[in-house]
């Protein structure tokens, strides 16, 4: 995850680290809170982000508008301890399920992913939570780079909170500016081929608070 | 009207006591005290004592500490499944940090940092 992660984010010249590490140098390094080590965890970063909403009227005399498709928000205890899976996020299970029925999609219709990577296994348990892989799967389809750029559903092409930073309240923003990025076709080499719908997944508090959207390249 | 405050409840920890709070609707289980029962919304709350027995659901050992605890890394941190079912976050203490392991039995013990007394677990 750290290793893919960093990868994109060197195709993207506003990440905070544009370099590649190797997998050696994340099982070396050194451990934070096991089994998390310092490559297992994002950055706090400072950045900006900003996303321009206009009506549909506005949006259709505008170059390339970004079409909104469903955003939803789920709720869950902020506690670890009284959450009632600790191999799960509930609210982002919630949140998910919601956005893909106010869009009339699911999650075989999405082509690229923006999501919550503080730590390397959160991106493990969103991509299972967002219904892209089966629970207890999320890790193998990491390490079969089905979630890499050129994989079936690449997500992070940012370089994810870990490569591409994590300016708290900007994260959520950013998401969006790299789906509008991605879904205009306008991403360079980090480009995923034929974007038509993406997914941006926020949090707070421990995903006590989770917010799912999607994003069409066309209109609904 | 709420059982149990959260002053009363870190009371009760200093005193080496571990004090819940059962909904008087439907029967629930919380710790610590809030205000709403999580499963129906009520606020009506019985005081309950735990036994302070459970077992390690998860854990994880603190290498790089936040600056309020500099200087007390390694530490362990464990979410325990209490006997009664509720679980619990806390420090374990008395363990060798390489002896610990999901499902071990332990038991609830105060920990007083300074003045303020914290939830920590010992083997049992
Ligand atoms: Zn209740």
């Amino acid at each position: 995850m750290a290793v893919k992660n960093h990868r994109h984010g060197a195709l993207n010249p506003k990440a905070q680290f544009q370099k590649e590490i190797t997998l050696e140098q994340v099982l070396k390094s050194a451990l934070i809170a096991d089994p998390l080590k310092l490559y297992d965890c994002c950055p706090f970063s400072d950045g900006a982000a900003a996303v321009v909403i206009a009506s549909e009227e506005v949006a259709t005399r505008t170059r390339k508008p970004v079409w909104v498709l469903a955003s939803a928000q789920a709720g869950d205890e902020m506690c670890l301890h009284a959450k009632r899976d600790l191999s799960r996020a509930l609210a982002t299970e919630r949140a998910a399920q919601a956005a893909y029925r106010q869009a009339g999609l699911g999650p075989q219709d999405v082509d690229v992913v923006e999501l919550h990577d503080c730590f390397t296994i959160a991106e493990i348990v969103a991509t299972e939570g967002l219904g892209l892989f089966e629970p207890g799967t999320g890790g193998i389809a990491a390490e079969k780079g089905w979630t890499a750029l050129g994989g079936k559903v690449p997500v992070n092409p940012s370089g994810g909170l870990k490569a591409k930073g994590h300016p708290i309240g900007a994260t959520g923003a950013a998401q969006i500016a790299e789906l509008a990025t991605q879904l205009r076709g306008e991403a360079g080499p980090r480009q995923v081929e034929g974007a038509r719908i993406g997914l941006a997944h926020t949090l707070g508090g421990n995903t006590a608070t989770v917010l799912v959207s999607l994003f069409g390249r066309d209109r609904a | 009207m709420s059982g149990l405050s959260l002053k009363e409840f870190f009371d009760a920890v200093r005193e080496g006591h571990l004090l819940a709070q059962r909904c008087a609707g439907c029967r629930e289980l919380a710790i610590p005290p809030k205000a709403f029962c999580p499963s129906c919304h009520g606020k009506e709350w019985e005081r309950v004592e735990l036994s302070g027995k459970g077992e390690i659901a998860s854990y994880t050992i603190i290498r790089v500490p936040p600056a309020s605890l500099a200087g007390q890394a390694p530490y362990a941190v464990a979410v325990v499944r209490m006997a009664e079912g509720v679980s619990l976050l806390g420090r374990l203490v008395d363990f060798p940090l390489e002896a610990i392991k999901v499902g071990l039995p332990v038991v609830f013990t105060p920990l007083i940092q300074g003045d303020q007394p914290l939830i920590a677990f010992k083997p049992s």
